[in-house]
């Protein structure tokens, strides 16, 4: 065993100090007590050369641990190139409290849905029966708004979201990438259509969330105040509410759950999931993969301003 | 020996045997002795509370009911002398109405419901006013529940607790119940059609039938089904529009606070929409839905409450619907199929096909 190996001359020093030290300990002692003296001395030393070796192969297998895990990274670098922040920390906090603030929305609306489901009565007991679900729902729906408002002002006010909602916006390309994107699924074009930092697939997600957050937060503040409501409007506008409510629901639900998962999370290249929504970094790979003119762009940018900086 | 022993068994048989005889002959006290005082019509009593209590009985009083053939002792069994010094306790039913009589009197667990129920529940704690059967199936004319004479059938049975709950048979008799049932229509509930025969629970009991989360099934046993209300020209939709709002899913989920069918519509005083003293009469309906809904107004009537989207005299609710469905459908497909188109490309690329 190699690990013994290593270990042999180091304790084969020691023995011999600890020798001579207990030689000079037991010199002029009777025999008997001479020979127990020794063996509780080297019983003790033991010990603690024990101890210490144990520590530090616990602290050189740790080391080993960090060592191969950035080796593994420095690979998979080599493997995929740089990463680039896709989206920076303001979007991902939307983002995030999007999600929960939905998953919330879902998991306590879907039961009233479907009543009869055999996990309805389980999730609304989750919460502790309806009386206390309907809160949570009423929470979901405080983040959402939340979420929208906090949108509004990014969009207006930041540089990014300025940048970003012009890039969002629906233009003639994207009809064309659909065509060509679809084409080549099916084996009549070689390559992927190259598409900038949003292919049509985010484009259409984005947009379906608008939709939704106007659609939901509208008829859902209609049933929450559904007393004020009826003042100006006679009851089927309510009624009117409540089905939009309960179908764009459906249609949100469906939409996240099979579209928007299978695209982000699902499909063979990132299965079984990615974390791009917590660190909001992506691959130089993926880039060229997913994002080819935007990682074009990026280059040429950085290119153009390491000229200035020389060139200064 | 043997002279003696059965001499011996013999007079021990006897012994066994004589005093319970004796006891029989004594006990069984003729109709007629009972009838030398009852039998006189001015044979009545005054209580201390005023009320005069009628001590009238005659050999016909038990002609005709279940008991025809019994005679007085056999229930006021307590009576062993004439005159009786003490006042005769009340009778107890149970003395033959047990599993297992040898009297042949019917038997089945509605005693044992009885006094799970509030009624019995009440006897038990001390309430000497609480109902006990004689009460309700009366005393000496006892009939079949089915004979249409019985104090207990569906037609008198409202009158028989009206005779304790006045005020609830006061609004019961009122009410679109009470009146179909005075008309003689069979399947009109009274009393007991919801509140159970014997199994009576207080409306707070989770056991009880009209327990908040219980009534929408309650009145759905009737109001939902397609053969009763036929008769009547009554929709049944409104059971199912009920369950599916968030009223009715609240209620299937426990909620005892949302409104059930007894909060708009009444619960002794049912009327039809078009009866002006109804409580889901438009005009009405600001007030009722006001119970929960603070501030409510007459915009509360305007449009139908039992709401169905699926049906097209819904409107615009049937038309929103409409159009989220096929935007649902159309958007879906459109995303699997390109979810299936993408999987497809890809297994074509795995194998190397281009």
């Amino acid at each position: 065993m190699p690990e013994d190996d290593r270990k042999d001359p180091t304790r084969d020093a020691v023995e011999k100090e600890i020798e001579a030290a207990v030689n000079e300990q037991v010199s002029g002692l009777p025999p008997e007590r001479a020979a127990a003296l020794r063996e509780k001395i080297r019983l003790r030393v033991r010990e603690e050369i024990e101890r210490d070796l144990r520590a530090r192969t616990v602290s050189d297998r740790r080391e080993a641990a960090r060592l191969a895990k950035e080796a593994r990274k420095k690979e998979k670098h080599a493997e995929e190139g740089d990463t680039y922040l896709r989206f920076n920390r303001n979007f991902r906090f939307q983002h995030m409290v999007m999600f929960s603030s939905v998953i919330l929305l879902i998991i306590t609306g879907m039961p009233l849905k479907f009543p009869n489901f055999i996990l309805s009565r389980f999730v609304i007991n989750f919460w502790g029966g309806i009386q206390h679900s309907t809160i949570v729902h009423r929470i979901g729906a405080g983040m959402l708004i939340y979420f929208m408002v906090h949108h509004f002002l990014y969009t207006i006010l930041t540089r990014d979201g300025r940048r970003d909602f012009v890039l969002l916006l629906p233009k003639p390309a994207d009809a064309k990438d659909i065509v060509h994107n679809i084409r080549h699924f099916l084996g009549k074009e070689p390559d992927k259509p190259r598409f900038g930092r949003f292919s049509y697939i985010e484009k259409f997600d984005y947009w379906a969330v608008y939709w939704g957050c106007i659609i939901m937060i509208g008829s859902g503040l209609f049933l929450w105040f559904e007393t004020d409501v009826l003042r100006f409007l006679p009851k089927y506008a309510l009624d009117v509410a409540h089905e939009m409510h309960s179908d764009e629901a459906m249609l949100a639900t469906l939409a996240i759950v099979i579209w928007h998962f299978y695209n982000v999370h699902f499909n063979p290249d990132r299965f079984p999931g990615t974390l791009l929504w917590w660190h909001g970094r992506m691959s130089e790979h993926e880039m060229k993969e997913e994002h080819p003119l935007e990682l074009e762009e990026i280059l040429a940018r950085r290119a153009k301003e390491s000229a200035e900086v020389t060139n200064r | 020996m043997r002279k003696v022993a059965f001499a011996a068994v013999l007079v021990l048989l006897g012994g066994a045997f004589l005093p319970g005889l004796a006891r029989d002959a004594s006990a069984s006290i003729s109709l007629e002795k009972c009838t030398l005082c009852h039998g006189k019509p001015e044979f009545r009593k005054l209580l201390v509370d005023g009320q005069i209590r009628d001590l009238f009985v005659i050999g016909d009083t038990l002609a005709g009911s279940v008991h025809a053939k019994k005679v007085c002792t056999d229930c006021h069994f307590d009576v062993s002398e004439i005159p009786h010094r003490e006042h005769p306790k009340r009778v107890t039913c149970t003395h033959c109405h047990y599993k297992g009589n040898h009297e042949g009197a019917p038997q089945s667990d509605n005693v044992l419901a009885y006094f799970d129920s509030i009624h019995g529940q009440a006897i038990a704690r001390g309430n000497t006013k609480a109902p006990l059967c004689q009460d309700c199936h009366g005393n000496h004319r006892i009939l079949k529940a089915k004979d249409p004479g019985s104090r207990v059938a569906r037609v008198n049975v409202a009158e028989t607790c009206g005779k304790c709950h006045m005020e609830i048979y006061a609004q019961f008799k009122g009410s679109i119940h009470g009146t179909a049932l005075a008309k003689g229509i069979e399947e009109v509930p009274s009393c007991t059609g919801c509140h159970g025969e014997h199994r009576i629970y207080a409306r707070k009991d989770p056991k009880s039938t009209v327990y908040s989360t219980h009534v929408s099934e309650q009145c759905s046993t009737c109001h939902g089904s397609i053969k009763i209300m036929g008769k009547f020209g009554i929709e049944t939709e409104q059971v199912a529009t009920y369950k599916e709002s968030f009223h009715g899913v609240a209620n299937q989920f426990g909620s005892r606070t949302v409104a059930n069918c007894s909060s708009c519509h009444g619960v002794h005083d049912i009327r039809p929409p078009d009866d002006p003293l109804s409580m889901v009469n438009p005009k009405n309906v600001p007030k009722t839905c006001g119970k929960c809904h603070p501030g409510a107004n007459p915009n509360f009537a305007v449009g139908k409450i039992h709401v169905d989207a699926k049906n097209k005299e819904s409107g615009i609710i049937y038309w929103t619907a409409t159009f989220f469905k096929w935007l649902t459908i159309g958007t879906m497909l459109a995303l699997v199929a390109h979810i299936f188109l993408d999987m497809y490309g890809r297994t074509r690329r795995l194998r190397g096909e281009r």
